[in-house]
């Protein structure tokens, strides 16, 4: 059963990069109790910025105010269309509509047509060779094993891992929404899909050895400046971020602009996958919460009933 | 780089507090004390996995744990570690925790049980809640092991503030963990116990066995007192449990 | 595979005092025992409680309550005697089963000092009195036995299957072998190591509640307090399992310790059971000091002959089918 949490939106200013700002209204505390930038709070990151840039918007790195605003409305048309294709299966499987999601409604803070920031085309870089191959193989082995078993499908499926929640933390299609704890040593981010708490300690500890793999990996954060720069390792070969590999060594920036806005960067880097590192940025905005308990796996009926749909049309097909 | 007033005390500092005291002037380590690492698992580190049990799903399966080696691995010679590789595989059939076997040493530390410390000047005695499994520490040496026992030979002397014990005529049917890892009967452990504040035990264990590893190696962690009120070691008579699991074939049939 | 524990040289205790009838305490003559740190007695050693004086007193020894020396030293050498004898019973399996002598055991060689001719104290008649409840219970256990040897682990004695060590109890009662107990002593507790099989008892002198009711353990739950000398421990909580003699999981046992002399621990115990005896009884097992050390019985490590009796009895089964089918 998915639950709909619904963003307090709204906040309506386009902050560009800056330092942080000093007059707000009902400003937070710009340091927590032990000193550390304060970063506490509830943070939403939907955005309907796609990831990469649109071929449309080639060689445009940011909106107008005004473009902004046109390309949000065209969305938000495009999204909520009546689409009546001709096969019922397809039909239902198009029946979703903006109701069913929570993408957002607005673009990046920045204004930025794509999250990737670097390379500066907006585009993720090419795979290597091996990368190739294993995206190959693995879009071959879905495509003849949809669903043998519970291995086949999807982790978000499967309930063991929110892909879109990372890290790094991307947009979803609904509740994308973080809580931010700092307590001294540590910065915490409580995500809702699926109630993982991301412990990240400042104190400059080694890693975990090489040969203990973590679906999210092992973070370790240091301020630098104004900026929370979380480095991450240690990632099983299955968490597979667009197709990273199990040696994908992420590090994330966070840095509060102002009150309502953290900017949030992360950098990709994988020589075994990418032939380059690349980078991505957006805007996470405070939101009123609160965060819902996400019980995935305790109310996970379709995976029952997708493997057992697979194995009553094999039984058609045999007849 | 901002400076960050950290509030966490110093890791692995062991400082023997001058505390509570046994009428003959030795730290007082009586009481149930227990460990809460995972190394009765694996001593190494590992991520968490399934356990080879279906039906018990996630109450079978093992838990994640940062190691207890110092150095991460233990030094296996090349031939040994093959060997230990084939008893992950079959553990279930070789682990003898399976069958309710004594644990032996250091294993009945880590053990997930409760122990209780009697500390006298001459003995001590350490009664482990799993399998009723016991060993009294001779604080003054009585000579080589008579033969050699599952739970091995103990000789105790202070160093300091800290207990020294050491550990000889172990045989070779234990493991030190559910993942395999083994020993030869050429096995000496020395292990030391300090108090770090009136309820936490810091433990070292030192392993040798020129026959398995290329070098001696170690392990460490906290001890915990139970706190509980009226808490007791009560009785984990397994060999009960695993009748079915040793004998069940010869179960007459109905 | 056994081990033996060497018993050496059972002291010859103080005999002078009279045994009081009905109660457990000895006087001490001029023994002053020495004390722990912490002030409690000190019980503390290896003892070892071996005697070839039975539970209850023989039938052919019927109101007979003690012996003389010279008739105590004449059942000795008649007992050892007859428990060291060659003999040759019939064919194969009778001739094995008997042909253990005292070099397979290590039952002591003497009666207590007391000459007493049972461990027995109370009841007078030196017999535990078994209410008829009680022995109905035990026909009905026998009757099973006879006719489920070994179907199953559970079929077999708690010492075969390496479960408990009958006699070792508690209470603690003189047995085959390795009869051997080290007792410790901190503040708070009296710990007693039983070497069979490697089982210690912490007895908490706090105080403190006994577990809850719906909790039972082999070896019940013991409590200890000091009476003058005396410790004395009380232990509840038995399983229904336990059966010592036949007893329910409600028996009451209590125990009392009194160091009479450097070497001598006088034990008696009291077994309450209304369900099975038609009232309380008492008996009476000196410990003598013994030089140790404990040896560890690793008796389920070692415990072949279990699934051996099993399947032999498999064996003998599907020999006999093939034979009724012939």
């Amino acid at each position: 059963m998915k639950i709909i949490h619904v963003t307090l939106a709204g906040l309506g200013l386009a902050a560009l990069m800056a330092l942080p700002a000093t007059a707000q209204k009902q400003a937070p505390a710009p340091r927590v109790a032990d000193g550390q930038p304060n970063l506490e709070g509830i943070w939403t990151n939907a955005t309907i910025t796609p990831l990469e840039r649109p071929p449309e918007l080639a060689g445009k790195a940011f909106f107008t105010e005004a473009e902004a605003v046109a390309y949000e409305k065209q969305m938000a048309e495009r999204n909520d269309v009546d689409r009546r294709p001709a096969s019922v299966q397809t039909d239902v499987a198009l029946g979703y509509n903006a109701a069913w999601w929570d993408r957002g409604t607005r673009v990046v803070k920045t204004r930025r047509t794509s999250l990737v920031i670097d390379p500066p085309d907006g585009h993720i870089p090419a795979l290597t060779p091996d990368g190739e191959r294993r995206a190959a193989a693995r879009a071959a082995d879905i495509r003849l094993h949809a669903a043998d078993g519970p291995e086949n499908r999807s982790l978000g499926e499967r309930c063991i891992l929110w892909p879109t929640a990372g890290p790094p933390m991307m947009p979803g299609p609904y509740n994308s929404n973080y809580q931010i704890l700092q307590i001294p040593g540590y910065v915490v981010i409580f995500i809702e899909m699926i109630h993982e708490a991301r412990m990240i300690p400042l104190d400059g500890r080694p890693h975990l050895p090489s040969s203990v793999r973590q679906w999210m990996g092992d973070p370790r954060g240091h301020w630098d400046g104004n900026t929370l720069v979380v480095d991450t390792t240690n990632f099983t070969d299955k968490t597979r971020f667009h197709g990273a590999s199990e040696n994908l060594h992420l590090v994330e920036r966070f840095t509060r602009t102002d009150a309502d806005t953290i900017l949030y960067e992360f950098k990709v880097e994988d020589p075994a996958t990418f032939t380059k590192p690349w980078t991505a940025q957006m805007t996470l905005s405070k939101t009123g919460g609160p965060l819902y308990e996400y019980a995935c796996h305790e109310g996970n009926y379709s995976l029952v009933g997708i493997l057992s749909g697979a194995r009553a049309e094999e039984k058609d097909r045999q007849k | 780089m901002a400076t960050l007033a950290l509030s966490l005390p110093a890791a692995g500092q062991a400082t023997a507090a001058r505390g509570p005291r046994t009428a003959d002037g030795k730290p007082n380590l009586n009481g149930i004390w227990q460990v809460l690492t995972t190394a009765n698992w694996d001593l190494e580190g590992h991520a968490a996995a399934a356990g080879p049990m279906i039906p018990l799903g996630a109450i079978g399966a093992m838990p994640p744990g940062q190691g207890v080696v110092e150095g991460e691995t233990i030094p296996y010679k090349p031939e040994a570690l093959a060997t230990k590789k084939t008893n992950f595989t079959n553990r279930l059939k070789l682990d003898p925790e399976v069958k309710c076997y004594l644990p032996g040493v250091p294993r009945a530390t880590y053990m997930p049980f409760p122990f209780q410390i009697v500390q006298t000047p001459q003995y001590i005695l350490m009664s482990y809640e799993y399998a009723n499994a016991a060993r009294t520490i001779y604080m003054k040496d009585p000579g080589p092991a008579p033969i050699d026992s599952w739970m091995g030979q103990s000789v105790g002397h202070w160093e300091g503030d800290t207990l020294v014990v050491d550990v000889t005529g172990l045989n070779d049917q234990t493991w030190f963990d559910r993942a395999g890892d083994f020993h030869s009967d050429a096995l000496h452990v020395v292990e030391r116990y300090t108090l770090r504040g009136p309820d936490t035990l810091m433990y070292e264990a030192t392993i040798d066995d020129k026959n398995v590893f290329t070098k001696p190696w170690k392990i460490s962690m906290p001890i915990y007192r139970r706190l509980e009120k009226n808490v007791q070691l009560m009785e984990f008579k397994c060999v009960e449990f695993v009748e079915e699991l040793m004998y069940g074939q010869y179960r007459k049939k109905p | 595979m056994k081990r033996y524990s060497i018993v050496l040289g059972i002291a010859a205790a103080c005999l002078g005092a009279p045994l009081v009838q009905g109660q457990a305490r000895v006087k001490a003559a001029a023994y002053v025992v020495p004390r722990t740190a912490d002030g409690q007695p000190d019980l503390q050693g290896i003892w070892n409680n071996a005697t070839i004086t039975p539970l209850e007193r023989p039938a052919d020894l019927s109101g007979k309550a003690f012996f003389t020396p010279a008739e105590a030293a004449a059942y000795e050498k008649e007992w050892l005697q007859q428990n060291n004898r060659d003999r040759r019973a019939g064919e194969g399996a009778a001739d094995v089963a008997g042909a253990y002598n005292q070099a397979w055991f290590d039952r002591g060689t003497k009666v207590v000092p007391t000459l007493r001719t049972s461990l027995i104290i109370d009841p007078a008649d030196g017999k535990i009195p078994y209410s008829a409840e009680g022995l109905k219970r035990l026909a009905a256990a026998a009757e099973y036995s006879r006719m489920h040897p070994a179907d199953g682990p559970e079929d077999l004695a708690l010492t075969d299957r390496c479960l408990s060590w009958g006699t070792a109890g508690p209470p603690m009662l003189p047995g085959p072998y390795n009869d051997n107990y080290q007792i410790f002593q901190t503040p708070g507790y009296v710990a007693i190591v039983v070497e069979m099989i490697h089982d210690v008892r912490i007895i908490p002198l706090d105080g403190r509640p006994h577990l809850p009711a719906n909790v039972r353990q082999w070896m019940g739950d013991p409590r200890g307090h000091w009476e003058g000398n005396t410790l004395v421990v009380e232990t509840t909580n038995f399983t229904g399992k336990s059966h010592f003699r036949g007893a329910t999981q409600n028996m009451r046992l209590v125990e009392r310790f009194t160091r009479t002399d450097a070497n001598t621990l006088t034990y008696d115990f009291t077994v309450k059971d209304p369900a099975t005896f038609t009232k309380p009884w008492s008996a009476s097992v000196p410990m003598t000091k013994a030089a140790g050390p404990i040896y560890e019985y690793a008796c389920h490590e070692g415990n072949y002959a279990l699934p051996d009796v099993l399947a032999g009895a498999r064996a003998q089964e599907k020999k006999a089918a093939g034979g009724a089918r012939k």
